[in-house]
């Protein structure tokens, strides 16, 4: 069964479209990873699917029900740590997480046992009557956690749910993500690919808003194996020069990194090529001849690129 | 109902746990305390100088020389204080960011503007109480009317809530601590400046209308001892309207 069922969204701030088209499903008991660089819209989809967001179109349903016409019913069945945790500084840890149990609906009788269940499981005994404004970042994070599974929600919903965190802390985090595997559904977000590895059964590639590639780690790794990433440097980019580019026989997507930089600096563009483009192809191009060929790197696995 | 609680319980702990809300009371009852012992000494002149008169005119009323001016000066600090303190109500939630949880929460947007109102009213209405031990500790010492005490303080009751809805508005509009205090303040006196735009029209349908519109007139009904319906449906529907207000714009944060 589909636990969540994201069709057609779109999502646009005045001119600028966050996120163009998004679809995907997600089963019961599955941890799906987004995996993107800054700024592809990640958050603003987990945004939409925690119902704190409407989105400009487009529909999301979470156990069956519609996240805009029973908001509630969907609201109580998601734990979602948002980028920044949703604490309170003035607040210790313990009466934090029980305000929120009582918030997300846990039956009185349960709120104690619920708490500290989730004490346990992120490990913040030590620090469960200290104010939440005089604990660390990597603290801060643990009771972001923490206040999402408070409550034993279906679908965990944790937006780059390891940032701020020392490496023992991230390994750690990562454990208790794979406990949860099963009892819960589960969707997070990233930049890093190790972590989706490490966690996830399946990733979603997200950039501007798009959705690049959705498949098991496995099948994304075989997908991807052949291709070879070329990445090259040109000083006066233009449209001429990508056309050109894409007319090589072989180069299946080219993708620009960074824009207009100040006064004229070289631009990369780096482009997925199959081997059998040779570089003296790629020299041949009319933007290698006096217009500012700078250098080209090539990387042998497409996946490289988000790390 | 249970978010309602749940989030007015949160907030009034933090508050009454928080140095804040002791420190605006500590100074309020500064300023109290020093204009209700001028009062005293007032009341026990002119009541020494009708005595010597032969105490014919039946003395001074304390209703009017001590309670009632106590009273209108708990109104002027109320402004400022409760001003101060409902700024927190959303402000803070969304410059720590813990708005997003109360929006992912399955509570509904009148359920947070409730229990936040209700907050409000009961930090706000703790410093009413506080200014009721002056009249109530003057009852060891003298016999007085209960009536018109008790009416003034319903007033009171009832125009710190509008204050307190105002506040909430304010501060629902912005992320900005100081923009959202200035922003009450100049609601809060501009629902006593309606009494003065009343003063200038002195046209037929105007001034009627203007005077309905003006605090001034129902408070005072209210400290003369005169509970009428016009005052309370005007006190209500300032009171309603300003959490509808704040309703909608916390419900506008799912759809902006």
């Amino acid at each position: 069964m589909d636990m969540i069922e994201v069709s057609g969204l779109f999502k646009s701030y005045g001119p600028i479209q966050a996120i163009h088209d998004i679809n995907f499903k997600v089963k019961r008991g599955e941890v799906v990873g987004f995996l993107g660089p800054n700024g592809a819209g990640k958050s603003t989809t987990m945004k939409i699917i925690t119902g704190s967001m409407a989105p400009s179109g487009g529909s999301v349903r979470v156990a069956g029900f519609d996240v805009f016409e029973d908001p509630i019913e969907v609201k109580k069945r998601i734990g979602y740590l948002p980028e920044n945790p949703p604490v309170y500084g003035d607040m210790s840890v313990e009466s934090y997480l029980k305000f929120v149990a009582k918030l997300k609906g846990v039956e009185a009788s349960r709120v104690k046992a619920q708490v500290e269940k989730s004490i346990e499981k992120t490990d913040l005994g030590s620090v469960r009557r200290r104010l939440i404004q005089n604990l660390s970042k990597g603290y801060r994070q643990r009771v972001g956690i923490a206040q999402a599974l408070v409550s034993d929600p279906e679908v965990l919903i944790l937006d780059e749910p390891t940032s701020g965190l020392d490496p023992r802390q991230v390994a750690e985090v990562r454990a208790l993500i794979k406990e949860l595997k099963g009892e819960h559904t589960i969707i997070l977000s990233t930049h890093i690919l190790p972590e989706v590895q490490a966690m996830c059964e399946r990733i979603i590639i997200i950039n501007r808003g798009h959705i690049v590639a959705q498949d098991s780690l496995e099948g994304l790794s075989t997908r991807m194996a052949g291709a070879t990433q070329v990445k090259i440097k040109v000083a006066r980019p233009s449209g001429e020069v990508e056309k050109s580019l894409q007319a090589i026989p072989g180069v299946s997507a080219l993708v620009r990194v960074s824009m207009a930089t100040l006064w004229r600096l070289p631009q990369v563009v780096p482009q997925t090529v199959r081997p059998t483009v040779s570089l003296s192809e790629l020299l041949k191009q009319p933007f290698s001849r006096g217009r500012g060929f700078l250098s080209f790197a090539v990387r042998a696995r497409i996946l490289k690129r988000f790390s | 109902m249970r978010g309602v609680l749940v989030i007015a319980g949160k907030d009034l702990r933090n508050l009454f746990l928080s140095p804040l809300f002791y420190g605006i009371a500590g100074l309020c009852t500064i300023a109290w305390t020093l204009v209700y012992f001028l009062g005293l000494q007032d009341f026990a002149q002119a009541s020494a100088m009708s005595m010597m008169q032969g105490g014919q005119e039946g003395g001074a009323n304390i209703h009017f020389v001590v309670f009632a001016r106590h009273i209108s000066l708990v109104n002027l600090v109320m402004i400022f204080s409760v001003s101060a303190m409902s700024m927190r109500l959303f402000t803070e939630e969304k410059r720590n960011q813990t708005m997003s949880l109360l929006l992912t929460s399955p509570v509904t947007a009148t359920e947070i503007t409730l229990g936040k109102l209700l907050a409000g009213l009961t930090a706000a209405w703790a410093l009413v109480a506080i200014s009721f031990l002056y009249p109530l500790s003057l009852r060891a010492f003298a016999s007085f009317d209960w009536g018109p005490l008790i009416s003034s303080y319903m007033g009171l009751l009832l125009i710190t809530g509008c204050y307190v809805a105002i506040g909430m508005f304010a501060s629902s509009l912005t992320e900005s601590t100081v923009l959202s205090v200035v922003m009450a303040l100049i609601f809060n006196v501009m629902l006593w400046f309606v009494g003065a735009v009343a003063e200038a029209q002195p046209e037929p349908p105007w001034n009627k209308i203007f005077e309905h519109l003006n605090v001034g007139t129902h408070f005072v009904n209210f400290i003369k001892g005169s509970v009428s319906v016009a005052g309370l449906t005007f006190f209500a529907s300032v009171i309603v309207l300003m959490t509808f207000l704040t309703q909608r714009v916390v419900e506008s944060n799912r759809w902006r």
